[in-house]
């Protein structure tokens, strides 16, 4: 059984979260590039490296945020978004 | 039935949409608590609002009491007031809920959207060890803890109670729920060696 930590509800069967995807740098659309913009509404990244992303625990519908490695697909760590903010 | 009052058909109710499900009784007992009342809170103002009243919240994920109410804390603004034997002290809260002005959250509707039903019988541990993957054993689970996890392979909110663990469920589950309980306890009594 592959295990996620939960910031609020501690480890848990990964069958109880469910993933949002990657966080992500929102361009205002009246001031982006119709080809930017584009890019950005159509285009998903595709490298290797350690992305941030939104999961949610879904009985207790808790969002929060993992970072993983897009290689090996190993959880990193999991934090609560303020925590993000603040690193910002 | 007197003029502006509903009266309201839970689902294992004559006319209810669980009706003429068996609920399972003997080492493993199933009871259906989904009538006593109970009322929820959720959003910006639940927490301030409740602490205004007096109610002391406890931590996320941790039970609570107020005159004789459990207080369950499911998140730091999404709390449940059970009342199984305080419908008064409830009504009040409730009544005061909705004359308030003040920014107070706003109804989480678990009196209508949530089944409520205690598990319990000598076959208890190994029931619940069955239908919930979490360890949920007393050294690690106590008496004031909440688990939002699955149980019987739906999302539930369980605790302890005197006699068993409370499960909390989506009511529209409750049929499902009922035969996933029976069939756990058909299979222990099968298998008991």
């Amino acid at each position: 059984m592959k295990l996620l930590t939960c910031p609020m509800n501690g480890p848990r069967n990964i069958d109880e979260f469910q993933c949002f995807g990657p966080v992500r740098a929102r361009p205002d659309p009246n001031a982006t590039a119709d080809r930017d913009w584009s890019r950005h509404l159509f285009r998903a990244e595709n490298r290797k490296g350690i992305v941030v992303e939104w999961w949610r625990h879904v009985p207790s519908n808790y969002f929060f945020l993992a970072e993983r490695d897009l290689v090996s697909n190993e959880i990193i760590r999991t934090f609560d978004a303020p925590q993000l903010r603040d690193r910002a | 039935m007197a003029a502006g009052t509903a009266t309201r058909i839970y689902p294992f109710m004559p006319g209810g949409a669980a009706d003429g499900t068996k609920l399972a009784s003997g080492a493993v007992v199933l009871s259906d608590l989904t009538d006593r009342p109970r009322f929820g809170l959720k959003g910006g103002g639940s927490a301030a609002w409740l602490a205004a009243q007096g109610v002391k919240l406890p931590a996320v994920n941790r039970i609570g009491d107020h005159r004789g109410m459990r207080v369950l804390r499911l998140g730091n603004e999404d709390i449940l007031l059970l009342a199984e034997d305080a419908a008064e002290t409830l009504a009040q809260i409730n009544t005061g809920w909705q004359a308030a002005t003040v920014p107070k959250g706003y109804s989480s509707w678990r009196e209508e959207g949530w089944a409520w039903m205690r598990l319990s019988g000598p076959d208890l541990a190994k029931a619940m060890s069955g239908l919930c993957a979490l360890d949920l054993r007393p050294q690690k689970f106590g008496v004031d803890d909440i688990a939002q996890t699955r149980v019987g392979h739906i999302e539930a909110v369980t605790f302890r109670s005197p006699t068993g663990f409370d499960i909390l469920f989506d009511i529209t589950a409750s049929a499902y729920f009922a035969r996933a309980v029976a069939a756990m306890a058909g299979h222990i009594e099968e298998h008991r060696g």
